[in-house]
Order: structure tokens, then C-alpha cells, then sequence
């Protein structure tokens, strides 16, 4: 491991205007699960290491009048016990229940997550769902970008050097179904082959009045499946309509990525998981 | 100020300990090389083994993902403060007893997340125990008697029986 300096600011405006000199030659760090894993390796050779890990400005998950905001620095295991994601974000707590480890929850976090930019990330498909804006701040100010805007590609994080993410703001959603799901090679600390997730309302007639889905680890970046969406909106769910579904969403997935050589088994196990996820809708 | 070098203090298995670290350390290497206390183990070194697992404010957490200068003012506890003047923990005994350990190396670590999965959940089920130890590896003795292990150490009875 190359030798670095670590440095810990003791609020957000000292992190800031580091990152405002410094920002070229920092990494940030928080829960250190990818970070540590990316310095031991070789891959990434910073002059400052800035451990956001303690600021207090990117905690907390809350419900507020523009969404539902989950801070970068809240933690998986936060995650997965917050009973405000149970009522308002599922898929998001769903995933954090599968996410690597105990011990990486335990101090992994989400905007950690998302900067990371791996294409398996498990927490981009629930925020994907929920139209995250993600929060960004420089010492310039706060803006606002869609999730979309700022995993510009596979490993590659569209923000600055002098901005950090500070939180997420999602569109809270009261759903009669979610889930998330994903294939792996082991149960835990699998790296997510494929990964979805959905919510969905059904109303009084057994109708789909609301549907979103985002599939995770099969296409360099995050995205939205509208003809999928439009697909199921308003119908009656039944199996044939979510297998005709399935074999919408594999076809469209291949017009993206390509035949490859593991489509042969990506193509079925895709429409399987799809089936899976949205059967108890039937 | 020359941050290559840092000064940390934390409580480690129930005593404060001062000082100074490079920046670059991670906390397996500060625990094992700088404290000599052998007793936390780098599997993989990537997180995937769990055999460095440690109790950092309660919490399971791999050393070797940890940098050593993230443990300044956590309270931290590793498998060598398991064991009390009067001999092992009820947790170490249940171990010996149920054949849990044949190598010993993933030990350690297991017995460090099977400590935190009790604090929270004092009587865990099956599933739960299995949750919360996914994240250690051992290849021996393919789990059944660590989860016997981990069951007794509870109180509760062990094998499959139907509860």
C-alpha cells in the first residue's frame, strides 16, 4: 500500500475546503470496504485519504417535505433497521438485508455505494426506482443531480474532485409490493451477476396502477425500463403478463449489451428472476 | 502537520491505548504487528473471510478493511479479550465442547461475530445465527458444530430438533 496522509475534518466546511485545495490528490473515505480493497491492490494512489465517515451532515434518514433523504454516510446496517425505509423505501431496506456481510454493513455505506460506481452496486436499482436526485456539495454550494447523471459509467463517478455526496433524496412511494433480488455466486459477500428490484401498487380492481423496476449488474450504468413499465401499467398481473414481461425486459437488455458469451445464461436466468420477484403480484 | 503519521487513542479490550500510526496502516496489521496480539488472523485480506474479525463499538467489522487510524476514539475489542481471569467465556467453552474449531484459523474471527450476533439477539435461531456469521469462512468443519456451538453458548438446545 502506498503511504498517503489520512485526514479526518471535524464538519462538512472543513471537508470542503480540503477537498477545495487538495481535491485532485484526495480519495474520500467512509466505510473503506471498496476504498481499502482499491489501495492494498495498487489501483488507486492518493496523496490524502479524507475519512467522511464521522460527519455528522451525512447522516440520518429522514422524511422531509422534498423527499425522503438518506445522508451518503448512513450505513447498511442503518439501513436495514430503519423503520422509516421499511414504510417508505422496502426495496431499499430489502437490499441492504442481502448486502455482502454483516461486518461490510456494518460499516459500509450508501453513497460509498453509489460513488464507487460498480455496475453490481446493490443500492442503485432500489434508488433507481425511487428516482433518486443524489445531493452534492462543494464549497461552491449544494446542487442536485439525477442518480442517472452521476454513475456516468462502469467504475466511473461523474462528480469533481471538490465535490462529495451528501445524501439522497428519494421519491417516497406507498406500495402494496417490493422487492429486491439478486443471483450471486455464494449467499454472502456474492458480487450481484444480476440484481432487480420493483415496487408496484395494486389497486381495488386487481389492476397495476403503479410499477417501477431497475435491473442492476447487467448494463454499464443505471437506467429505467419504461416499455417494461408501460407494459405491465394497468393490467391485471398474471402470469402469462410478467413471463411476457420478462421476455421484453432480456430482449432489451440484449439490444444494449450485445450477445455475449454470457447471455446464454444471462437471457433465462433474467426472465427467471423477473418471474420470481413479481409472482406474489399474481 | 505531517498526516503520514497519526495519533490515536482508543480502549482496546477494556484499556485505553495512545499512539502514533502511519496513515496507511489498516487496523489487522496495527493489532497484530504493532500490539502483537496474534490472535485476530488476515485470511484474505479483502473481506471476504472474515477471519479478521473484531468488535469495533460492539459492532462486527473486518480489520483489514479498517484503516488503524479509524480506531481513534472507538472502543474496540478483539478474540484476546474474550477470556476472563477465571478462564475462558461461556462462548469459548461452548466452542471447545461442541468440536467447533479443527484448525482454529477462521476461530477468531467467529467467535467475535458470534459475540456481537448475542449482544443484540441473546437467543438467535438458526437462520439468524447463520446471517449473522456468512461473512466468516471456515473450511473444515462445515458449520454444523460452530452453529451447535453458538446455539449452546445461549443456553438453548442443540442439534435440529424442532422448537
Amino acid at each position: 500500500m502506498k503511504d498517503f496522509a489520512y485526514v479526518r475534518p471535524k464538519n462538512l466546511v472543513e471537508a470542503l475546503s480540503f477537498l477545495h485545495e487538495y481535491g485532485h490528490d484526495t480519495k474520500i473515505i467512509a466505510g473503506g470496504t471498496d476504498v481499502v480493497v482499491d489501495l492494498r491492490a495498487g489501483v488507486i494512489k492518493p496523496e490524502y485519504l479524507l475519512d467522511v465517515s464521522r460527519l455528522a451532515e451525512l447522516k440520518g434518514i429522514q422524511l422531509r417535505s422534498d423527499g425522503l433523504w438518506v445522508g451518503a454516510g448512513v450505513t447498511l446496517s442503518e439501513i436495514f433497521s430503519s423503520e422509516v425505509l421499511e414504510c417508505h423505501a422496502p426495496a431499499l431496506k430489502k437490499c441492504a438485508a442481502t448486502f455482502a456481510s454483516k461486518q461490510i454493513r456494518n460499516v459500509a455505506t450508501i453513497g460509498g455505494n453509489v460513488a464507487h460506481c460498480s455496475p453490481c452496486a446493490d443500492t442503485i436499482p432500489p434508488l433507481v426506482i425511487h428516482d433518486a436526485d443524489v445531493v452534492l456539495a462543494s464549497i461552491n454550494g449544494i446542487r442536485q443531480l439525477p442518480l442517472e447523471h452521476v454513475v456516468s459509467g462502469p467504475y466511473t463517478c461523474a462528480l469533481p474532485d471538490q465535490e462529495i455526496i451528501m445524501g439522497f433524496i428519494l421519491k417516497p412511494a406507498a406500495v402494496t409490493h417490493a422487492d429486491f433480488q439478486k443471483i450471486g455466486r455464494r449467499k454472502a459477500l456474492a458480487t450481484a451477476r444480476i440484481s432487480m428490484s420493483y415496487m408496484a401498487r395494486k389497486d381495488f380492481r386487481g389492476k397495476i396502477s403503479f410499477f417501477r423496476f431497475s435491473l442492476g449488474a447487467c448494463t454499464p450504468t443505471p437506467r429505467q425500463w419504461p416499455m417494461v413499465e408501460e407494459l405491465l401499467a394497468g393490467k391485471v398481473p398474471t402470469e402469462n403478463l410478467i413471463w411476457k414481461a420478462a421476455r421484453l425486459l432480456s430482449e432489451k437488455m440484449i439490444e444494449i449489451t450485445g450477445r455475449r458469451s454470457s447471455t446464454v445464461y444471462k437471457e433465462p436466468a433474467i426472465q427467471g428472476l423477473f418471474v420470481k420477484m413479481l409472482y406474489p403480484m399474481v | 502537520m505531517d498526516q503520514h503519521r497519526v495519533t490515536i487513542t482508543f480502549t482496546l479490550n477494556g484499556k485505553s491505548v495512545t499512539m502514533d500510526v502511519p496513515g496507511a496502516m489498516n487496523a489487522l496489521t496495527l493489532i497484530r504487528e504493532r500490539l502483537k496480539l496474534k490472535g485476530t488472523k488476515e485470511g484474505c485480506g479483502i473481506g471476504e473471510c472474515g477471519a479478521c474479525t473484531i468488535l469495533v463499538e460492539g459492532r462486527a467489522v473486518n480489520a483489514c478493511l479498517m484503516l488503524a487510524a479509524q480506531l481513534d476514539g472507538r472502543d474496540v475489542q478483539t478474540v484476546e479479550g474474550l477470556a476472563h481471569e477465571e478462564g475462558l467465556s461461556l462462548l469459548q467453552e461452548s466452542f471447545v465442547k461442541h468440536h467447533a474449531v479443527q484448525c482454529g484459523f477462521c476461530t477468531p474471527g467467529l467467535l467475535m461475530s458470534a459475540k456481537a450476533l448475542l449482544a443484540e439477539n441473546p437467543c438467535p435461531d438458526k437462520a439468524a445465527i447463520a446471517q449473522a456469521i456468512s461473512g466468516n469462512i471456515c473450511r473444515c468443519t462445515g458449520y454444523q458444530q460452530i452453529f451447535d456451538s453458538i446455539r449452546h453458548a445461549t443456553g438453548a438446545p442443540t442439534g435440529e430438533e424442532k422448537t
